[in-house]
Parts: C-alpha cells; sequence; structure tokens
C-alpha cells in the first residue's frame, strides 16, 4: 500500500520524469556516438550545464515567489558581472576578490532595480525585466565602448577550470556547494519557507504575519547575485568577455526551472528540480548538435524546432499530470 | 385584492448544502407599490431575491410574473422579463465610461454597429434626474474610477433604470449614499411607484422602510413570516415578527411600541443589574487586556471597546456593518485614520499585520482559503509559518525534528485529524482546515486574539471542537475577539456581544439578556437618531457622538 503509493507518487513526480527523460536521451545520444557514455563527455555536459545551473538559480526563487514572478535580466546580470571583473582583474591576481565584489555588486545593483520597480511601482516582473535588459546592455556600451577590455584573472580561471580528481573541474564543485547551499535555503530555512508561502498566497502569508514585499524584493536581488556568479564562472571559462555572454540564458534559465517541476504560478518547486531541468537542457542541445541535425544550408533552424518541440513534450506531460493529481 | 397579482411567488425552496436558505416561501406584490423584504441575516431574503433575478435556480416552487410563469435560467432571462436589480456590490466595470457602462448588454445598434446617439437618448434622462446626487454635474462621460463609492452606487441605479423595468430590486441600495442620494434616490422611487413599477426594497435601515416602502414582508428562517401595511405597523411589531417573539425582550420589559431606553454606558463595568454579570469582573479597577478608543478607519465611525484578559467578546450586528473591518484595522491589514488602542494600558500602532503579530495580536480571516492557508503546501509548513522565524537557529536555519514536534503539539491541541504533516493542506476537510488556520498562532502565545467567522462552512463536529479552541486561547489569558453573522454562536461562544451598525457599536448585551431573540432585535433595532447619527459619520469627518448603548428599559 504504501509502496504503491510511493511508486506513483514518484512517477508523477517532476523531478523524476525529467530525469527519466534526460537518460533517455542520453541512452539515445549514445547509441549515436558512443564518445556520449565516456567519462570525459560526462563531465564536459555537466560542465557546461552548470553555468545554466547556477544562472537559473535565482530564477528559481523569483518563480516560487510567485506575483508571475520572473526575471529575464539573469543573463544581462551575469554578463554585467563578467565584463566588470575582467576590466577590474586585467588578467592579474593582484585584488582578486575586490573584483569580485565590484563585479557581484553591479549585478545586485539590477536586482535591486527590479525589485523596486516590481514592488514600489507594481510594474509587472515580465516588463520590468525585460525593460532592465535593454537598460542593462546602454550601461554596457557605455562602460565599455562596445569592446570590453581586460581578462579573467588566472585565479579565476583556474578555480572553474582546474582539475581536481577524476578530471572534474572546479566549476562543478562549486555548482555542488551553491546547490546545497540553496536547498538548505529553500527547504531549512524560515526565509525559504516564508519564500515558498508567499508564492503560495500572497494574502494569507501577509496575514501571518510575514512581509511579502521583503521576500519578494529579496528573491530578485538574490537572482541578480547568483546571476552575477554565473557571469563570473563563465569568465572564468572563457578567460575573455563579449557583449551578450548571457544572453542566452535568459528563457534557456526559465525554461530549466519549469522543466524542473517549478510552477510559474509560484509556491510549487524546488532547485534540485532546476539541476535536472538544466542538465536535460544541455544533454537535448548537445544531442542535437551530435546528431547533426541541420547545418549547411539550414543552419540552426532545424535543430531549433526539435529543441521547442521536446521542451513542449515534457511540458505538456506536466500538465497531464498535474490534471491527474486534481 | 381582486386583481391578479402582479408578482407571485410560492413553495419556494433552496438548499445549500446542508443548510436550507429557503423552506417553502410564498411571496407576493403587487404594480405600483413599494414592498420592503425584512429579516434577520439568514432569513432567506437575500436567496427569495436571487431566486427571482434568476441568479439562483431554486429547487422547488414557482414564480408568476404579471400572470405568466417565470423560470429564469440566468438573470439575463429576468432581464428580458423587465427585472432589473440593483445590488451592494457594484457591477460596474470602472475602466468603463459611465455612459459605456450604462448601456452594457443592452446596447442599442444600427446596422450591426454601435449607436452611440440612440445610448445617450436612453442614458442621458436618467443621468440627469439623478444630477443632484452627482453634485450636481451629469458625469456622462467620466470614468467610473473616478467616481467616489456614493456615485458609483447611483450610477448603479441608473444602469437598472435604463433597462426599463416592470420590477426593480434595490437590495442595501442605499448604504453606501450620503442622504443627499438617498433624497433623490427615493424622488425617484416615487415616481416609478406613479407608474406601475414594483420596488422591491431590502434594507437594514428601518427609518427608510417607514420613509418610502407601502408593505413590507417578513422573512424568518427560509419563510415568510408576514405582510403587513408599512403605515399601520409600529417598529416594534416589526420586530417582534422578525425575532419571532411576542416581545424581543425575554423579561417582557420591553412592551410593543415602547421605544427602548437609551443610555450611555461605558465598558462592561456599568452594568446595572446583579443577573447581567454573569461571569464579569465588575471592578472598575481592573484593567482591560485590550481597550479600543475611538478607532476611525475604512468603513469604522469611532469604535470603542474594552476585552478583559479570558473575555470573549463577540462582534454581532447584520453583515457588514464593519465588524471585519474593526478586526482588520486591529491587526494591521487595513488602514486607521485615528483612535487610540492599548494592550495592557500600552499603545499599540501596528501599521502590518508583521507588526502586530509582534505586539501579540493572532487573526483569523473570514475566508480560510483565500487568506488563512497556502493551500498547496503541507500542513506542516501552514502551521509553522507565523512562528517559524522565533525556532530558527539565528533566525535563518530550522531544525526539521523541532518544527515537527511544534506542529504535532499544535494539531493534537486543535484535535485536527491528518495523514502526514507533509500532505498539502487543501487534502483535509474543511473543519480541519479552519483548525489549522486557529491553530497555527497557538505557538506564538497571542494576547488578543481576533476571529472572523471562526465557524463558517464547518459542520457540526467541527464547530463544538472550534468553540472549545476559542475557550482555550480564552483561557490562556488571551483577549478574544469574535465576529459572526450567526447569532446562535456568538450566544454560545460569547461573554458579551456589541451590536456593530454602519460602522460604530450601538448595542452591548451580556448577561442573561444574551441570547439570540435579543440579539435579534438589537441589530434591527436601528432608530431614526442611530441612522441620522451615522449618516452624519459618512458625509463629515466630525468627531462622532458617544455610541449608543441600548440598554434595557423599565424593570
Amino acid at each position: 500500500m504504501t509502496t504503491t503509493l510511493t511508486a506513483r507518487r514518484l512517477t508523477r513526480d517532476p523531478v523524476v520524469i525529467s530525469g527519466v527523460v534526460t537518460l533517455l536521451l542520453w541512452v539515445v545520444a549514445s547509441f549515436y556516438s558512443p564518445a556520449f557514455a565516456s567519462w570525459g563527455h560526462i563531465v564536459t555536459t555537466l560542465t557546461v550545464a552548470s553555468f545554466l545551473g547556477v544562472i537559473a538559480i535565482g530564477q528559481t526563487l523569483v518563480i516560487i515567489a510567485g506575483g508571475e514572478g520572473i526575471d529575464l535580466s539573469v543573463g544581462s546580470a551575469a554578463t554585467l558581472s563578467a565584463i566588470v571583473a575582467s576590466r577590474f582583474m586585467d588578467g592579474s591576481n593582484d585584488g582578486f576578490l575586490f573584483a569580485v565584489l565590484v563585479a557581484l555588486g553591479s549585478a545586485c545593483v539590477i536586482g535591486v532595480v527590479n525589485g523596486i520597480g516590481v514592488l514600489l511601482f507594481r510594474v509587472p516582473p515580465l516588463v520590468m525585466t525585460l525593460g532592465m535588459i535593454a537598460v542593462v546592455a546602454g550601461f554596457i556600451r557605455l562602460y565599455t565602448g562596445g569592446r570590453p577590455e581586460g581578462s579573467a584573472a588566472p585565479l579565476l580561471n583556474q578555480l572553474v577550470t582546474g582539475d581536481t580528481v577524476f578530471g572534474i573541474p572546479g566549476v562543478l564543485w562549486l555548482w555542488l556547494a551553491l546547490s546545497v547551499v540553496v536547498i538548505w535555503l529553500l527547504r531549512r530555512t524560515a526565509f525559504g519557507w516564508r519564500l515558498y508561502a508567499v508564492g503560495a498566497n500572497r494574502t494569507t502569508a501577509h496575514l501571518s504575519g510575514v512581509n511579502p514585499s521583503a521576500i519578494r524584493f529579496s528573491a530578485y536581488v538574490l537572482s541578480s547575485l547568483f546571476a552575477g556568479v554565473g557571469g563570473l564562472l563563465l569568465l572564468g571559462y572563457s578567460q575573455n568577455v563579449y557583449t551578450n555572454l548571457g544572453a542566452d540564458y535568459m528563457l534557456n534559465s526559465v525554461a530549466a526551472v519549469v522543466i524542473g517541476g517549478t510552477a510559474l504560478i509560484g509556491g510549487v518547486g524546488g532547485y534540485l528540480g532546476t539541476i535536472v531541468g538544466a542538465i536535460l537542457l544541455t544533454v537535448l542541445s548537445a544531442l542535437l548538435r551530435t546528431m547533426q541535425i541541420g547545418g549547411g544550408e539550414w543552419g540552426d533552424a532545424p535543430r531549433q524546432i526539435l529543441f521547442g518541440l521536446v521542451l513542449i513534450v515534457v511540458l505538456t506531460a506536466y500538465g497531464r499530470q498535474r490534471h491527474l493529481r486534481a | 385584492m381582486d386583481s391578479p397579482t402582479f408578482l407571485r411567488m410560492s413553495g419556494v425552496r433552496k438548499r445549500y448544502g446542508g443548510v436550507t436558505a429557503l423552506d417553502g416561501a410564498d411571496f407576493e406584490a403587487d404594480s405600483g407599490t413599494v414592498h420592503a423584504v425584512l429579516g434577520p441575516n439568514g432569513s432567506g431574503k437575500s436567496t427569495l431575491l436571487k431566486v427571482l433575478t434568476g441568479v439562483v435556480g431554486p429547487d422547488a416552487g414557482q414564480v408568476r410574473l404579471d400572470g405568466a410563469p417565470l423560470r429564469p435560467r440566468g438573470p439575463r432571462d429576468t432581464l428580458t422579463a423587465g427585472i432589473s436589480s440593483v445590488y451592494q456590490e457594484l457591477s460596474l466595470v470602472e475602466d468603463f465610461t459611465v455612459l459605456d457602462n450604462l448601456v452594457l448588454g443592452v446596447e442599442p445598434s444600427r446596422f450591426g454597429l454601435r449607436d452611440r446617439r440612440a445610448a445617450l437618448a436612453r442614458s442621458l434622462p436618467w443621468l440627469e434626474r439623478f444630477a443632484p446626487a452627482f453634485g450636481g454635474r451629469v458625469p456622462v462621460r467620466e470614468r467610473v474610477s473616478d467616481l467616489d463609492p456614493g456615485e458609483r452606487q447611483v450610477v448603479e441605479v441608473c444602469k437598472a433604470l435604463v433597462r426599463d423595468p416592470r420590477v426593480l430590486v434595490l437590495d442595501e441600495a442605499t448604504a453606501s449614499l450620503r442622504r443627499g442620494q438617498v433624497e433623490v434616490l427615493f424622488e425617484v422611487v416615487d415616481e416609478l411607484r406613479a407608474r406601475g413599477v414594483l420596488i422591491l426594497f431590502i434594507t437594514h435601515r428601518l427609518a427608510e422602510i417607514y420613509a418610502v416602502c407601502d408593505r413590507a414582508t417578513v422573512m424568518r428562517n427560509g419563510t415568510d413570516v408576514a405582510t403587513v401595511a408599512v403605515a399601520g405597523t409600529p417598529e416594534a411589531e416589526l420586530l417582534e415578527l422578525m425575532s419571532g417573539r411576542p416581545s424581543a425582550a425575554p423579561s417582557g420589559t420591553r412592551g410593543p411600541g415602547t421605544p427602548a431606553v437609551e443610555t450611555p454606558t461605558e465598558g462592561p463595568a456599568t452594568a446595572p443589574d446583579a443577573t447581567a454579570a454573569k461571569d464579569q469582573d465588575t471592578d472598575p479597577a481592573t484593567s482591560p487586556r485590550l481597550e479600543v478608543r475611538d478607532l476611525t478607519g475604512d468603513r469604522l465611525h469611532g469604535v470603542s471597546l474594552k476585552v478583559r484578559a479570558g473575555e470573549v467578546l463577540g462582534l454581532g450586528g447584520l453583515q457588514g456593518q464593519g465588524q471585519s473591518e474593526l478586526m482588520a484595522a486591529l491587526f494591521g491589514a487595513a488602514r486607521r485614520t485615528g483612535g487610540t488602542v492599548l494592550l495592557d494600558g500600552t499603545p499599540v500602532r501596528a501599521r502590518s499585520p508583521k507588526q502586530a503579530v509582534r505586539a501579540g495580536f493572532c487573526y483569523v480571516p473570514g475566508n480560510r482559503g483565500t487568506q488563512g492557508l497556502a493551500l498547496g503546501r503541507p500542513i506542516l509548513e501552514n502551521l509553522a509559518l507565523p512562528s517559524v522565524g522565533r525556532r530558527a537557529f539565528l533566525g535563518v536555519g530550522l531544525s526539521r525534528r523541532r518544527e515537527v514536534a511544534a506542529a504535532r503539539a499544535v494539531a493534537e491541541r486543535v484535535n485536527t485529524r491528518y495523514g502526514s504533516l507533509n500532505d498539502p493542506v487543501s487534502t483535509l476537510s474543511g473543519g480541519n482546515q479552519q483548525k489549522i488556520v486557529v491553530g497555527k498562532w497557538f505557538p506564538t502565545e497571542p494576547a488578543v486574539v481576533l476571529m472572523d467567522d471562526p465557524a463558517k462552512g464547518i459542520d457540526v463536529g467541527a464547530k463544538a471542537e472550534m468553540f472549545d479552541v476559542v475557550a482555550e486561547l480564552a483561557a490562556s489569558g488571551a483577549a478574544v475577539i469574535v465576529g459572526s453573522s450567526d447569532d446562535r454562536e456568538l450566544v454560545e461562544v460569547c461573554d458579551r456581544v456589541l451590536v456593530m451598525f454602519e460602522g460604530r457599536v450601538v448595542d452591548e448585551v451580556s448577561g442573561d439578556r444574551l441570547t439570540e431573540d435579543t440579539l435579534i432585535a438589537s441589530a434591527m433595532h436601528v432608530t431614526g437618531a442611530d441612522v441620522a447619527a451615522a449618516r452624519e459619520g459618512h458625509t463629515s469627518e466630525l468627531p462622532d457622538p458617544e455610541p449608543r448603548h441600548a440598554e434595557e428599559g423599565g424593570a
């Protein structure tokens, strides 16, 4: 009785579903190209996923906090942080910590402005954070004159790409550490429980003595902060920056969160799902590239179409299971 | 009457789940009259009119209008039959102009296009007629969102009139109107009556019934009790019909036609006769746990009250007289514009629920689904929400074991039955959900407990358990305030009940007087002076006169 119940709950758990889909994609990919099954390829895929995973941390918090919460400016925050850090570091380890703090601080400013816009001036989060993309892009152009300067500190590069045991790069350990912290934050802190309550029912949270605005504001600031961390990791990985470094992460971070079972209405989900979502997206994209779909005269288009279709199929499966539960 | 009755409703029954709202009610009214429908909370008067307007489908019964059977499948059908209604809750589209609202759903058209000239021709006469109610303006092109609540209500009336009704239902339509606006409305009602329109009038202001109504039908317990000519019926008789006793006062001190003697009193300390001191500490030296002086705010016009530790104070009266607003204002969830709140003699000025909780207040809101629970979240988190910060290590880290222990302890105290604390709270029955809403406050050890209709929509067994919880909270030394639209509940649970009317306390009922009948009579017994005083408060922000406490006279 209990076991069947648990089994049923498991087959309906979005984290389990997307985990299974990821494995299936992996198996298919391995058939296609045996190299997929190699340890080195697994590590590479996870490394690529880690940047998305870290940038999507804040997206998870903002979406859980509800109120149509979404942060489309995470890519901008990542880019800004990387550009600022790159100029301050300028390929040297001197003042490393200072450069990191300035970079993360500038990313947080984006979150503060988002929070003020959404909570004080009641701008819809979608509009506010979309607008911020343009604002930040303008600032970056002013700041760099269109050509970002400098490069990552060797120390940062070492932290991100340096081998540790079994050929695992540092960035994966960092991702693991951040994941543990975020999952703890959501499940074992007063802030986490209040965040879920605010997302599930803001009025109830308010009437239970919680300040929903403070919670949501924190979520937006944390979102930019983690996006900024993601930007630093990207900088350490690629050593140089360009002005649309984080652009791809805007919608992919939302996709990773939603694939992981965090509902856009808020109050439901968690970071474990986002981790699986980030890996799924990365595997899928790698698979499509390996299958050499597209290319030639068609360019990227067929790959994008398939990518989109798989997303829709996975999300439709969630819609169905939510229906079954009701 | 020899002529066939214009409107005849017979044998109307309606049940909502286990509650009988209408139990074979009959109702007749003639065209060209203004007919009042009266009754206490839950008497079925609203349901009866909802059946007429097609908002509610009856389980049994017939409606005949002008000889023809009326079987509406929705409000649209009744509109075609010539029945228009004005409700207290506004049905206007805020972003539309007044004109667009007036013709919404009945827009005149020419060749399939909206004919604005025809729309104007239909609407303008009514708006012009009501110009004095708009301060002399004719706000055709103004947006509804720019109008004040009274003006919106007048627009609502015009909207009903543009539909050229044979039957006009005015359901508490005067509640948000100023005196001048009411006067214009009554003039129009007179004109409509002369034209043969039937006006059905629901109000909680008895004075208005005498001012404008020809006949009155009194409802009680889902059925019609009597229909009388208003002119020949003294106020006391109407009250008797409503409360269902030959005399409203059980001791028989208040005879028919004898107005209640109004004695200004101050708090429980002045309850004069020994019988009134049930378990009341009459020592004036005993300071109250909670004292409220002259609190004003949205729909509150100067409320003063005192509650001692361990006392359960009820807020009674008709629905929507400021009871909910009072509790929300005390909890910091609604704006306060004036007044003082003292907790154990210390002023409390909570501007948010968070501050109120910190000061020792807790609040059980009137709607548990939308205000009391995070339905999709686990029972554990719902129970922890108000107190989770207190148990957190350095205000941050939680121990799951400690959270579970705290939740179990609460669930046991309020006797909640649940499968697992990890189940969503939505899987519980209504009664058990409500116990979570109340129970979550236990760990905060509240000094003041505010409960807005805590037993609404739960079954009898759960209700009894809920009242035990209320008693337990009081026994722990809290000052408890319970609002309820169910007078029986108030009698059962409360030591003392304050009757509210239009944002102020008009009566205090305690001791032997605390019976259902007294509460009904007191809620309905609103004298002309009270209405005037209350309306004065609406129009001007002058300091309010002393609240009136109608005490038993004679004896």
